[in-house]
């Protein structure tokens, strides 16, 4: 078995806010052309208001810029990938950005802003991580829709039939990821850090409400990986707001339009150097880095169909009047696997949502567990099970010496 | 590989005034639902319609998430109690009381100079 899987040991995601993954790393296709990040203008750009193209352009700015945040429900992605076209055969075509965003505001100068990405040089620890490590060209939302069903999905494979942001209260028949791992025997461990009590988490409706042991904060992750007390299994949330502490201001980490990116930037530098700065614990862990959903900002890709989930919204729940058998998949969001073991300039094109985090969690701590949805048991695994019979085009912690050129921040 | 450097967001970035956005909105309606679950006393008072801003939001999730850990905190050591048998305890301490009131005797001072010899620590203050 490859050195890395056999250490493997820990998994780690870090979800982040509502950001598209050409907007955050499309710069690098410059760098390096198998990411599939910005396209010449002649080939993608949108229409505004008036029908004239607009172009992709490197003038994001950190905050103060995507003001109102922009639409990111179900019916506004629906005309975010599809253009307007409500025919029965349409196909995605991703010509839609601009014109929801005008819809917001009624104004064509700042509906364009919509299209805009970061240079490489703004965002230095999301793309380092990117080229350093293991970036997916193919990762997409789970849902064409909002926050708390697409979390659902890294939660429990499915959003249950919601494609909005209503509270979510799961059948006893999918269990969560969580549970799954703290009811196996052997038993395994996990946790839920989120930021601060402040802050909080957006699994309120079932987790926080009935198994408050699972979670942790921030800081108690900084411990934990401190002194080697990580479990199997941790889900890391940002902080969510502006708020004030016992011990001072707390601004926004989690990237969500209209907070400020650096403090977004910042928080994942922590996360992946307190991993790090602990050498047993970065020798025996994988960081997953990735991305609710777009937030409404474009992406040149288009979402491709997946196997129906056994929930269906109807057309009063999707708001466009026609049902969602949860057969497509939402925007390309960033999407990063971060470990020693993995070569650098690693670039993956097979496809994953975030049914992929239980369905891989699942798979490589637990083996086959049942009842799980459509959804997940048909998504890709991101790491490979342990045993003998690893495919080693499928295995991404493929080196058989650990790197010792990983970059440091200077968090 | 060198060490790279992270900037820091000014301190303009700091607006626990900006209107709260949808996703904060859905955290708090979703914490009024559990909160609703809880038992009276670990409620607020809040009224979550007046909510408007992201430090306003902030401190209701910090009030019901609080709340939500401390009534499971108090439920699991209420369940690791044991249960007392009440009838016959009851019943044997009324009958130890009996036994004592006819068996009292004024209490012994109690010698310092022993506690000292035998090294005995003190006990902390309670607060």
């Amino acid at each position: 078995m490859p050195a890395g899987l056999d250490k493997l040991q820990h998994i780690v995601v870090l979800m982040m806010e509502n950001r598209s993954f050409d907007h955050m790393l499309g710069s690098l296709k410059a760098v390096n052309p198998k990411i599939d990040g910005i396209v010449d203008a002649d080939t993608f750009n949108n229409p505004d208001a008036a029908n004239n193209p607009v172009k992709p352009q490197p003038k994001a700015e950190f905050q103060a810029q995507l003001q109102p945040d922009p639409d990111h429900h179900f019916p506004a992605v629906d005309l975010q990938i599809y253009g307007g076209d409500k025919s029965a055969n349409r196909q995605p075509n991703m010509q839609g950005f601009v014109k929801s965003y005008f819809n917001q505001r009624r104004d064509a100068a700042h509906s364009q802003m919509i299209m805009y990405y970061f240079p490489k040089e703004k965002l230095p620890v999301l793309t380092t991580l990117a080229l350093e490590f293991a970036v997916f060209n193919r990762w997409f939302a789970s849902i064409p829709g909002p926050t708390i069903c697409n979390r659902a999905f890294a939660h429990y494979g499915t959003s249950f039939g919601r494609v909005d942001l209503n509270p979510i209260y799961p059948p006893e028949t999918i269990k969560s990821i969580y549970s799954r791992l703290i009811g196996a025997s052997p038993k395994r461990t996990a946790k839920v850090y989120y930021y601060d009590t402040t802050s909080s988490t957006m699994e309120v409706a079932n987790l926080l409400q009935n198994q408050p042991e699972l979670f942790g904060t921030y800081s108690q992750f900084l411990k934990d990986c401190d002194k080697g007390n990580l479990p199997s299994y941790s889900f890391v949330e940002p902080n969510y707001s502006d708020h004030e502490t016992d011990s001072g201001e707390e601004v926004a980490n989690d990237q969500h339009p209209d907070h400020n990116m650096q403090a977004g930037e910042a928080f994942i530098a922590s996360i992946y150097q307190a991993i790090k700065n602990n050498p047993d614990l970065w020798e025996t862990t994988a960081l997953l880095i990735t991305y609710d959903e777009h937030g409404g900002i474009f992406d040149h890709v288009p979402p491709p169909d997946c196997p129906k989930d056994q929930f269906t919204a109807d057309g009063n729940a999707t708001g466009t009047g026609v049902p969602f058998h949860f057969d497509r998949l939402g925007v390309r969001v960033p999407s990063i696997l971060v470990s020693p073991w993995i070569p650098k300039g690693s670039v993956v094109d097979r496809v994953f949502d975030h049914a992929s985090i239980p369905a891989t969690i699942t798979k490589f701590f637990l083996g086959d567990w049942a009842p799980r949805s459509p959804r997940e048991t048909s998504a890709d695994i991101f790491i490979e099970p342990q045993g003998a019979a690893v495919d080693p085009a499928r295995n991404l912690l493929s080196l058989d010496v650990m790197r010792t050129d990983c970059p440091d921040f200077d968090v | 590989m060198a060490l790279i450097r992270v900037p820091k967001p000014p301190k303009s970035a700091y607006d626990p005034d900006r209107p709260m956005s949808s996703l904060l909105k859905s955290q708090i309606e979703h914490l009024r639902d559990a909160e609703g679950k809880l038992p009276l006393r670990y409620r607020s008072e809040w009224y979550i319609k007046t909510i408007r801003t992201e430090g306003e939001a902030a401190k209701y999730i910090r009030d019901v998430t609080e709340a939500i850990h401390a009534a499971h905190e108090d439920a699991e050591r209420a369940r690791r109690t044991p249960k007392r048998k009440r009838v016959i305890e009851i019943a044997a301490v009324a009958d130890e009381r009996v036994e004592r009131a006819s068996t009292r005797r004024p209490r012994k001072k109690r010698d310092a100079t022993k506690r000292k010899k035998s090294g005995g620590a003190k006990r902390p203050k309670k607060k």
